[in-house]
């Protein structure tokens, strides 16, 4: 088992190497094929007075003009050993692991990743709580009730969830709750846990809502044909022949093994959620890590948005790794 | 000494030019009711939530360049000169803070002079001197290191040479020859050319004192050390900061300022309906870059006569525009550019940026606010909806009578920026002028798009949507940056888009040395004719503001000085 | 298994029907599946056809209607985004534009690069996941492992990205077909490690298969049992994956439009319609509303489809 979990790990590192080297030579590739030259580049963080000769000399020091495996190697080394820049006459220095540093803002990019890291957290957090119970209890009701009312308007709404984009329920949802009936709090009211736990709940209510309605659609329809599958098995079966209750049977065997498979997306879910944080905290302009990801997009903030991305990648792989690992554990057949 | 009276009759006039332009809200003189202030109040305490949409470019003095921020800085520091905090007109008028008087200048008026008020002190106890305030500006200069901030300084100082303080090889960094400071209270700024309005460059934040062993650079926009009434409390960047009373702040030393609230709070980074949405719902008392609320909320407060009475419509020294670049051809012949200035539907543009309620559809460039400013027509059509038939005649003379093709750009984030694009694009069409439509994003909008003459030409921008404000409000504070062709860089990052006419630089010159107000407010006129006569410049809107005002709020009044609620001067009944 | 391995070959006499025939048997009796398939086919209709509909029913997506516009509020004038006969989605505010005609001309791009997209991830994933399921070994290692590289990618940040940088012209292409282009490479370029999975482990469990030996043991070569025998047998799964990768894909365009990286202004899509509407759906919810049914329907119609399918073709996953 160690081995194998040495082996993973390592093979997660460089997994994790080729997608910031596969992300750096994209980002860095694309512009300068649409004609852009380091002068260019550099030009964004200068002053408005600088010189040709002065944008230059910036360009050289900020590296732009080295070829692009030296700067990929700049920013492998920033991740271990840590790194310095200095875009003026000040050094500032970004300690290791340094995700990049923003010449447009002037700061290393991690402290900012960490600082919106809690509204996003806070957002998944909450989200994947009620998606979670509120999916898998719909589904193994939909599936013990199979065909009765309640299991078609489920699995009616379910399929609706699935379909319905993000960005139009959070508008809906923000016009009808907060704008109309007053009862949710506006967009862009996002208060942090510690300031108020209550008001924090109540800024994210709709948000949670939204991004759930999304996954619970998913994990119902999941956890109604895994519960269905299950329920025919050979050991529900047996279960029943031996005479345990059904309460006993549903819940200790059924729902025991159907929710396997529902864990393991789940992991995978959480692992890929930044995508719905883009969507849902650019709808409710919550001030998370999905936010700053667009913005650094629009300004066109290179280094944030390699930030952003190598956070992305580290969440899916550690989803990844640790839904391996798991399963591994239960399976010792996958250890090969 | 003869320039301080003229600073004053020019006061005087502006103050009479804006009186007669007319009363609320149909242009002029910023100024509402009961001697343009309400809820009159001089009651101190609670706590003033402001909420900002975006970002500050920096709370650094040195490296800021947005009106809101100039005018909340005032806050936090004291510049050599402010605008009064007073309503309308009297708002556009310079008073000493920091120094004890007005500029005095040279005959030549190539240097100034200012002495400071004893008794002001940093927020840690230390005294102020002159070297502080020399400091400062000589670390404005410093473009790399603070690029948001204007460059007037580096403009009209006598550098010779110096750069940076950073790069000083002067034990105390304090090694620029243009600025002397013969004692501590004492300061002498040494001009390059003739500047007869300088003391609209002291107001700048860049001479707000900066204490050189709290400098640290880029950083130091993290812990501004104060001067003013307040000082920062909390300081998280791109989200929220606090401010409380600074405890070393001394009226005494101050007859300009009477802070109310204890505590400020401002959040960053809030989207724009959502403030509105707050400030309906008493959530949130101001939306600092007082620009006017969105249109959900335009449309909810025009709705109900109860809210509309809270509001004020900001008459702004703002233009919107959109810029004919004669590089890009075949606009480089000027009949093709008249014949864009016929075809335009300026209805369509006002609508745009919200009707009447955005602005006035503006037919030149100088907006009614500032003074001496004239309105007039070189391109008249029918109710200002286009005049297809003059259009096509200039498109005959400029060889092209079936029309042509050109890129329009605008910014991406800005949707009133797209719809003037979609609406100009609609409008041309009529006298076969064909728009491409390409969206650039906000932030290098200037340094590598549209600012950039290669790229501009390169990409075929042949119109370019932007808009302007004066850096402050006079002829010189708006037109300075837009219309001086010797300012354009090939590097990009330019403000003046394509206006390239000698006759329009030569007259820049002029008025700098000419010291009769009126006689340079004839100059402005006859640059904007000018600017109008090449067809360089397709106007817009004047822009208007629609700012509520929330019932909590007390002393609120616009200044004419920032064209928004000074906020100076705001205070709250909310405990 | 009966179903898995039809198509005449073996056990044709047994079951004397294709799989192709009784999975249409029981997409017949699934009327939930057949009115999804008929809106998905109206909806087709209705994108081929828009320059007729928009003819008959609106006005040209483009055109501007002031006077439907209330000069003072810059929102439409009447009830509910002023719906009427004339206008039957209403209008949009500030110009005007007819929402319906913008709503019907939306749903040309949607489709199209929802459809285009869908054919290229599904092109490239069968590709790799049959090279990779059949060959096994160190290609099949060198193809997984690519896979997870690309399922370990933020897509959607990293689409925006992407989107963002592009210039206005590039690879000899300009304005909306460029756009275009660039959607249904990034869209589907980056989704076809999700069906080259599920192919791959289908051909894996193919290979072991009688028939296969049987045909490699008659001398059959690498490429003619992968054309002849593997492919055909994939059909099935190829074809309810890309059912169900269109409206995925359709909301992935749709994300990408709202974020403003999608398709430009002026030309009407779904999602910058309601990227739009976000400044004015407290006092114009017509502008809202209508593209976000759009998408709603659109995405909701393929999933009964999609759904439907499987259910026919692979009876086991009901």
């Amino acid at each position: 088992m160690g081995a194998y979990v040495v082996r993973r790990m390592i093979a997660a590192v460089i997994l994790l190497l080729i997608v910031t080297a596969a992300t750096f030579v994209v980002f860095f590739l694309v512009p300068r094929l649409a004609g852009a030259t380091p002068e260019d580049l550099a030009s964004r963080y200068v002053g408005r007075t600088a010189s040709p000769a002065v944008i230059h000399q910036i360009a050289v020091k900020l590296g732009f003009t080295d070829p692009i495996w030296v700067q990929y190697g700049r920013f492998v080394k920033g991740l271990v050993l840590g790194a310095d820049y200095s875009t003026g006459p000040t050094t500032v220095h970004c300690p290791a692991p340094c995700f990049g540093y923003s010449f447009l803002t002037q700061n290393p990019v991690l402290p900012d990743l960490l600082d919106r890291l809690p509204v996003t957290m806070s957002l998944a957090a909450g989200g994947a709580a009620i998606w979670l119970v509120a999916g898998v209890s719909t589904g193994v009701i939909s599936a013990l009730r199979r065909g009765s009312v309640f299991d078609r308007a489920a699995m009616g709404v379910a399929l609706a969830g699935v379909s319905l984009p993000i960005f139009f329920t959070g508008l809906l949802a923000l016009a009808i709750f907060s704008y109309w009936l007053g009862i949710t709090a506006p967009g862009g009211s996002y208060v942090p846990i510690q300031e108020n736990p209550l008001r924090w709940a109540y800024s994210l209510l709709l948000p949670w809502i939204t991004l759930a309605f999304l996954y619970a659609a998913a994990y119902a329809r999941l956890t109604r044909a895994g519960m269905l599958d299950t329920m025919g098995e050979d050991f529900i079966r047996t279960a029943r022949a031996k005479g345990l209750p059904e309460r006993t049977v549903v819940l200790k065997h059924g729902l025991r093994s159907a929710l396997t498979p529902i864990l393991t997306i789940f992991g995978l879910d959480l692992g890929l959620l930044l995508g719905g944080a883009i969507l849902t905290e650019s709808t409710y302009s919550l001030p998370g890590i999905g936010k700053y990801s667009v913005d650094a997009v629009v300004n066109n903030d290179l280094p944030k948005v390699l930030g952003v991305v190598l956070v992305g990648s580290i969440f899916i792989i550690a989803a990844n790794l640790v839904v391996d690992l798991l399963y591994a554990v239960v399976d010792p057949r996958v250890r090969t | 000494m003869t320039t301080k009276r003229r600073a004053a009759a020019l006061a005087a006039l502006a103050a009479l030019v804006l009186v007669a332009c007319g009363g609320p809200g149909t242009g002029g003189a910023n100024s509402g009711v009961l001697g343009g202030i309400h809820n009159p109040s001089d009651t101190r305490g609670g706590t003033l939530r402001y909420a900002n949409s975006g970002d500050w470019d920096s709370l650094d003095p040195a490296d800021t360049y947005y009106g809101y921020s100039w005018n909340f800085a005032r806050l936090y520091g004291r510049a050599l000169v402010m605008f009064k905090p007073a309503p309308g007109a009297q708002g556009a008028t310079l008073v000493p803070d920091l120094a004890e008087s007005l500029g005095r200048s040279s005959d030549d008026a190539k240097s100034w002079t200012y002495t400071l008020r004893p008794g002001v002190k940093f927020d840690d106890g230390t005294p102020v001197t002159s070297k502080d305030v020399k400091y400062a500006v000589e670390r404005s200069l410093d473009k790399t290191t603070f690029p948001n901030g204007p460059t007037y300084f580096n403009d009209v100082l006598d550098l010779q040479g110096y750069t940076s303080p950073y790069a000083d090889p002067d034990p105390d960094k304090l090694g620029l020859k243009a600025i002397e400071t013969p004692d501590d209270r004492t300061i002498v700024f040494h001009l390059r050319k003739p500047f007869s309005g300088f003391d609209y460059l002291a107001q700048i934040p860049a001479t707000m004192p900066v204490p050189r062993a709290k400098d640290t650079g880029s950083k130091y926009k993290e812990h501004v050390v104060s001067t003013g009434p307040y000082l920062f409390q909390t300081n998280e960047l791109g989200k929220r900061f606090t401010m409380v009373r600074n405890p070393q702040w001394d009226p005494a030393t101050d007859p300009n300022r009477h802070p109310l609230p204890d505590t400020i709070t401002v959040d960053l980074n809030v989207n724009a309906d959502d403030i509105d949405n707050r400030l309906l719902a008493g959530d949130l008392d101001v939306a600092i870059e007082g620009s006017g609320v969105g249109p959900s909320a335009q449309g909810r407060i025009l709705g109900d006569q109860g809210l509309r009475a809270s509001t004020d419509s900001a008459l702004v020294a703002r233009l919107w525009y959109t810029a004919i670049n004669p590089d890009v051809a075949p606009l480089d012949n000027i009949h093709c550019r008249k014949a864009v200035l016929y075809a335009a539907d300026r209805v369509g543009y006002q609508r745009a940026y919200g009707g009447g309620t955005g602005g006035e559809i503006a037919t030149n460039l100088l907006p009614p606010v500032i003074p001496g400013a004239q309105r007039f027509d070189l391109y008249p059509s029918p109710k200002h909806l286009g005049d297809i038939a003059k259009a096509k005649d200039e498109l005959a003379q400029c060889g092209q009578p079936n029309g042509f093709t050109t890129g329009i750009s605008y910014r991406a984030e800005r949707p009133k920026e797209k719809a003037t694009a979609e609406a100009l694009q609609q409008s041309l069409a009529r006298a076969g002028i064909k728009l491409e439509i390409k969206p650039y994003p906000l932030a290098d909008y200037l340094k590598l798009y549209a600012g950039k003459p290669d790229y501009a030409k390169a990409n075929n921008l042949g119109l370019i949507v932007y808009g302007w404000g004066a850096d402050w409000p006079d002829g010189y504070g708006f037109l300075a940056q837009i219309v001086d062709s010797r300012v354009i860089r090939s590097t990009g990052g330019n403000s003046n888009l394509g206006i390239k006419d000698p006759a329009i630089d030569q007259m820049l010159d002029q008025a700098l040395v000419t010291a009769d107000t009126a006689a340079r407010e004839q100059i402005w006129l006859g640059i904007d004719r000018k600017v109008m006569e090449d067809a360089f410049v397709l106007p817009g809107v004047w822009a208007k503001g629609l700012l509520y005002r929330p019932p909590n709020l007390t002393n609120v009044f616009i200044s004419d000085g920032f064209q928004m609620y000074d906020y100076l001067t705001l205070g709250t009944t909310r405990r | 298994m009966p179903g898995m391995s039809g198509q005449g070959r073996e056990g044709t006499a047994i079951q004397g029907r294709s799989l192709w025939q009784i999975a249409w048997g029981r997409l017949k009796r699934d009327r939930v599946a057949l009115a999804g398939g008929g809106v998905v086919v109206g909806l087709m209709l209705v994108a081929i056809f828009a320059p007729v509909i928009v003819a008959v029913l609106g006005h040209p997506p483009l055109e501007f209607h002031y006077d439907k516009i209330d000069p003072d509020l810059q929102v439409p004038r009447g009830h509910f985004g002023g719906i009427s006969p004339d206008f039957l989605f209403g209008a949009e505010p500030v110009n005007g534009r007819d929402v319906f005609s913008r709503v019907v001309y939306g749903s040309r791009i949607s489709l199209l690069i929802a459809f285009l997209a869908t054919l290229l991830s599904v092109l490239l994933g069968t590709v790799a996941g049959v090279i990779a399921g059949y060959f096994g070994g160190w290609i099949d290692t060198l193809i997984s492992r690519t896979m997870d590289v690309f399922l370990a990618f933020p897509l959607l940040l990293f689409a925006i990205a992407l989107a963002g940088v592009v210039p206005d012209r590039a690879f000899g292409l300009a304005g909306d077909t460029l756009r275009i282009a660039l959607m249904v490479f990034i869209i589907g370029f980056f989704s076809w490690p999700y069906i080259g999975r599920i192919i791959r482990g289908q051909a894996l469990s193919l290979r072991e298969r009688e028939f296969i030996d049987a045909a490699r043991s008659l001398g059959a070569r690498s490429p003619r049992i992968l054309f002849t025998e593997m492919l055909p047998n994939l059909a099935a799964p190829i074809l309810i994956y890309s059912t169900l990768l269109i409206p995925t894909n359709i909301l992935f365009e749709a994300a990408l439009s709202f974020l403003s990286v999608g398709v430009r202004p002026p030309t009407p899509t779904w999602g910058g319609m309601l990227s739009e509407a976000t400044h004015w759906f407290q006092i114009a919810p017509n502008f809202m509303l209508f593209p976000g049914l759009a998408i709603f329907i659109t995405v909701l119609a393929f999933n009964l489809f999609g759904d439907g399918l499987r259910d026919a073709l692979d009876p086991r996953s009901r």
